[in-house]
């Protein structure tokens, strides 16, 4: 397990690509500043941990899988509130292929003191074939009682109305399905500050969606 | 004078169900037909089913767009032939921004007739052109398509992808439903606008009101599957007054 913390006013960018055991542990103190950034395209087992230990911290998560084959992704993540007036933000999305599994875990804790949390949870997956699985288990635990946490959840196929729109627009189903699904990953990939970063992704993304793995 | 469109005996179903219970309907270039019935009559089917949506089983009959087998063909090349339906229900789809969108259906397009395909300076000034022609303003180019639309904008962003498109035979299925006066007129000035003697339009309607600005040369009364009566513009009007009770 790797430890961080993050100082008083800290703010830091974190990004892993295809990192296959990450298990991080992460403290925040007051007013600092997380964003998380997890792209898993190979089986991967991730545990994302991450305590507010004192007021005013901001956490943003972002996860994506897009995942072919028999590969397997877990994502645990594990966010605490362990104290008020923090928020946080975590965006899980699963994009499964052939035989490929995703299971999401999202324990979002927020402790009896923790009085005035904004937390939000949203998992949205895409499933491209009748052998892939997604598992889903949100887990909300509320302690306090003035605070908004708000989790959603929603699996998947491409949406067939979308394609014979674009169908009715000269466009190909193949291509509106590569469309769509390039959309559906940009929009996490589009939350990295760094515009190298974005290009490749997108370029690793284009690669896989012609290619396959 | 060739046709433009048509339809011979056409009978369709869905899940089963016969909808359309044989439709004739032949459709000349520079001709406005519309169509009004009953809800459940089969106007949308009528349009599904010249589009190419799968959803429903043609069990009978032919459809020629120009002399060719248009029910031969999938919805993507019936659409690159001309054939352009303005959806009742148009589509969301986020995260596809209506430049990307647009710029990859009209270079589809002129692949399929053998052009060389747009640029994106190209593009975007016949986008431009367009939207002028049409009175509508740019703020929308880079928005997803159709996300977060008001039910006006996704009626003119319809239209507009007409205007790009440039389809020889258009579809408007209930484009009037949803829309206030004021989107109504621009709706159809556009379509108006559009109309060219090598062009012809379907409009689809409930109501009369919609016909009181894009004029139609014929209206058919689609009831039970069936075109059971035809007539000029006046005959919109009789159905304004007295209702469908007499078709049902």
């Amino acid at each position: 397990m790797d430890t961080l913390s993050l100082n008083r006013g800290e703010v830091r960018n974190l990004v892993f690509v295809d990192e296959p055991d990450l298990d991080l542990h992460c403290m925040q103190e007051e007013d600092s500043v997380l964003r998380l950034f997890v792209f898993d395209f190979h089986s991967a087992d991730n545990i994302l941990h991450i305590d507010h230990k004192a007021p005013g911290c901001v956490t943003e998560i972002y996860h994506l899988a897009f995942l072919h084959g028999e590969d397997r992704v877990n994502l645990h993540t594990r966010m605490h509130h362990e104290i008020g007036e923090g928020i946080s933000r975590q965006t899980v999305k699963f994009v499964l292929d052939d035989k490929s599994k995703g299971e999401f875990l999202g324990e979002l804790v927020i402790k009896p003191d923790a009085q005035h949390v904004d937390a939000q949870q949203t998992n949205r997956n895409l499933i491209l074939s009748k052998t892939a699985t997604m598992r889903t288990r949100p887990q909300l635990e509320i302690y306090a009682d003035d605070v908004k946490a708000s989790h959603g959840a929603t699996t998947g196929q491409l949406d067939d109305s979308a394609l014979f729109y674009m169908q009715q627009r000269c466009i190909a189903p193949e291509q509106a399905r590569k469309m769509l699904l390039r959309a559906f990953m940009e929009d996490v990939i589009a939350q990295l500050p760094d515009e190298q970063q974005r290009e490749q992704l997108m370029v690793t993304i284009d690669r896989i969606i012609e290619q396959g793995q | 004078m060739t046709s433009l469109l048509e339809i011979h005996n056409l009978h369709a179903s869905i899940a089963g169900k016969e909808i359309l219970k044989g439709i004739d309907l032949t459709i000349h270039a520079g001709e406005v037909h519309a169509i009004m019935g009953p809800n459940g009559a089969g106007k949308s089917t009528l349009s599904a089913v010249l589009t190419g949506n799968e959803q429903y089983e043609v069990t009978d009959g032919t459809v020629m767009l120009n002399g060719k087998d248009l029910l031969a063909m999938p919805a993507e090349q019936r659409a690159r032939e001309g054939v352009f339906l303005s959806f009742q229900y148009p589509v969301e789809i986020p995260g596809v921004s209506m430049v990307n969108f647009m710029r990859t259906a009209v270079n589809e397009k002129r692949k399929y007739e053998g052009k060389e395909p747009l640029s994106s300076t190209e593009f975007l000034k016949m986008m431009r052109e367009k939207r002028k022609m049409l009175n509508m303003a740019d703020k929308l180019n880079n928005r997803s398509v159709n996300e977060g639309f008001s039910g006006g904008e996704k009626k003119k962003n319809e239209i507009l992808q007409m205007a790009m498109l440039q389809p020889c035979l258009s579809i408007l299925d209930e484009t009037d439903s949803g829309l206030d006066i004021d989107a109504l007129r621009i709706v159809a000035e556009g379509v108006n606008r559009l109309k060219t003697p090598q062009n012809a339009s379907i409009v689809i309607t409930h109501y009369q009101r919609l016909l009181d600005y894009i004029v139609p040369d014929f209206v058919h009364v689609l009831a039970d599957g069936r075109i059971v009566k035809t007539g000029d513009k006046n005959l919109a009007l009789e159905l304004e007054k007295n209702g469908y009770a007499e078709f049902e």
